[in-house]
């Protein structure tokens, strides 16, 4: 089992374990809360600080971007070769995965030698059984998105630009996942983001070495 | 349908084929001092005219008001679409979820904005959407370009926003109407996902497109037309 990047515990990788609680997800989570409590009749908004990041925080937010980018890509490579996928769901794999390579592609351009060696990964039957697959599916796309989505309040104006580019798109895909699925595509007004615990509780599980 | 990460937004990935496309098209061939001539006329000043020139806010505050005023004229248009959809009753099956569901979303960030804004929210405009609410065909293909439109415009705004908390908000909104455009392209036939990234649209290209279908009407003309007034005291 390996390490996500982020983890203090293990040299050589950039450390994000600061990213992952309290401090750097406070802003978001005040700024959804006032929108999402305006939404339910309350109208408290707490006063915050401005933003924006700076040129470390973009990279390691951009590592783990990257990372999420690297693991959607392979998942959906190895199901389309392994989970006789048919009709939209196929489809949906194919483009969908397209994308996932596409955005791994960026970043690793975007982070030059930073980039790394993708991890090995590993998916078992999420690969090879349909029902699963989708469910997985699901469950990666909506935490790359609300990790996306959490961290953004972090990254420089620039990056956040480019960044944004992106998660409209991981967006579309979960909406696309959770119709084939026969779920409401978009199910709350405005998305709750995912702290990168949270996400790494998601990924760790396919990363194999 | 790969696209590259730098092509800027066109109508064709919209892939809207009614109502929208044509004023959407209509609109290509005016000049840019004709778009400003015209907008500073009909319908602008409905659509919050300050968020049209973002540079001339001078405070951070006041331009992270006036986004938010920009967003909050978007969410004023689509709510009252979805609204006046669901009020027609055209719409059965899957199509009629999606606008109940949608509309409701729309409503929300309404009341979510206008609550932030407080006293500094602009008022709503009125919309005439000139029946594309009674057909499933253009009910469709206006929400079709809606939501792409709505997705683009907050990814174009979002970077320029200073507050960390509106920030995290408009971001949380962004990929909402990311959902509600995957949503509806879906159950219009495209592809919910056309490509790799997603361009965003600045205020201009906005409210230039929004203009161009007519759907806001001048709550009234003669006020509306006249230009910002001179404060001598």
């Amino acid at each position: 089992m390996v390490v996500l990047p982020g983890d203090s515990t293990k040299a050589g990788r950039p450390p994000l374990g600061h990213l992952s609680r309290g401090t750097l997800l406070k802003g978001s989570i005040a700024g959804l809360g006032a929108l999402a409590g305006a939404a339910v009749g309350t109208t408290e908004l707490a006063a915050s600080p401005n933003a924006h990041g700076s040129a470390a925080t973009d990279k390691e937010i951009l590592t783990f971007g990257l990372l999420i980018e690297r693991l959607q890509a392979a998942f959906y490579a190895e199901a389309l070769r392994s989970a006789h996928l048919t009709g939209e769901a196929h489809q949906f794999a194919k483009v969908v995965g397209g994308h996932e390579q596409e955005h791994a592609k960026f970043l690793e351009s975007a982070l030059g030698p930073a980039a790394g060696k993708s991890p090995q990964f590993k998916f078992g039957d999420a690969v090879t059984d349909p029902a699963k697959f989708l469910a997985t599916a699901i469950s990666l796309e909506e935490a790359g998105l609300g990790v996306y989505n959490g961290q953004g309040v972090n990254l420089t104006p620039a990056t956040l630009a480019a960044a944004a580019k992106i998660v409209s798109v991981e967006a579309r895909h979960t909406a696309w996942a959770r119709a084939l699925a026969k779920e409401l595509p978009a199910p709350v007004a405005v998305d709750v983001p995912v702290s990168v615990s949270q996400a790494k509780h998601t990924f760790q599980q396919f990363i194999v070495s | 349908m790969t696209g590259g990460g730098v092509r800027s937004l066109r109508l064709d990935d919209f892939d809207v084929d009614g109502a929208v496309r044509d004023t959407f098209e209509a609109m290509q061939h005016h000049t840019r001092s004709g778009f400003l001539r015209q907008t500073a006329g009909a319908g602008l000043a409905a659509l919050g005219a300050a968020a049209v020139w973002p540079s001339e806010a001078s405070a951070a505050a006041s331009s992270d008001v006036t986004i938010l005023n920009f967003a909050l004229s978007l969410e004023y248009l689509q709510a009252s679409f979805y609204t006046e959809a669901e009020r027609i009753g055209a719409l059965h099956g899957a199509l009629k979820q999606q606008a109940d569901v949608v509309g409701m979303h729309e409503r929300a960030h309404v009341k979510a904005f206008k609550q932030l804004l407080g006293s500094k929210a602009i008022k709503e405009p009125k919309f005439d959407f000139h029946g594309v609410t009674e057909s499933a065909n253009t009910f469709r293909s206006t929400a079709v370009a809606f939501e792409d439109l709505a997705t683009a415009a907050y990814k174009g705004q979002a970077p320029m926003i200073t507050s960390r908390s509106y920030l995290a908000g408009a971001l949380a909104v962004h990929s909402v109407e990311a959902r509600h455009a995957a949503w509806i392209r879906r159950l219009a036939g495209f592809l919910p996902a056309a490509k790799a990234f997603d361009e965003p649209l600045n205020a201009h290209e906005v409210v230039n497109l929004v203009n161009s279908t007519h759907f806001v009407t001048l709550r009234d003309p003669e006020t509306s037309a006249r230009t910002s007034p001179h404060f001598t005291g």
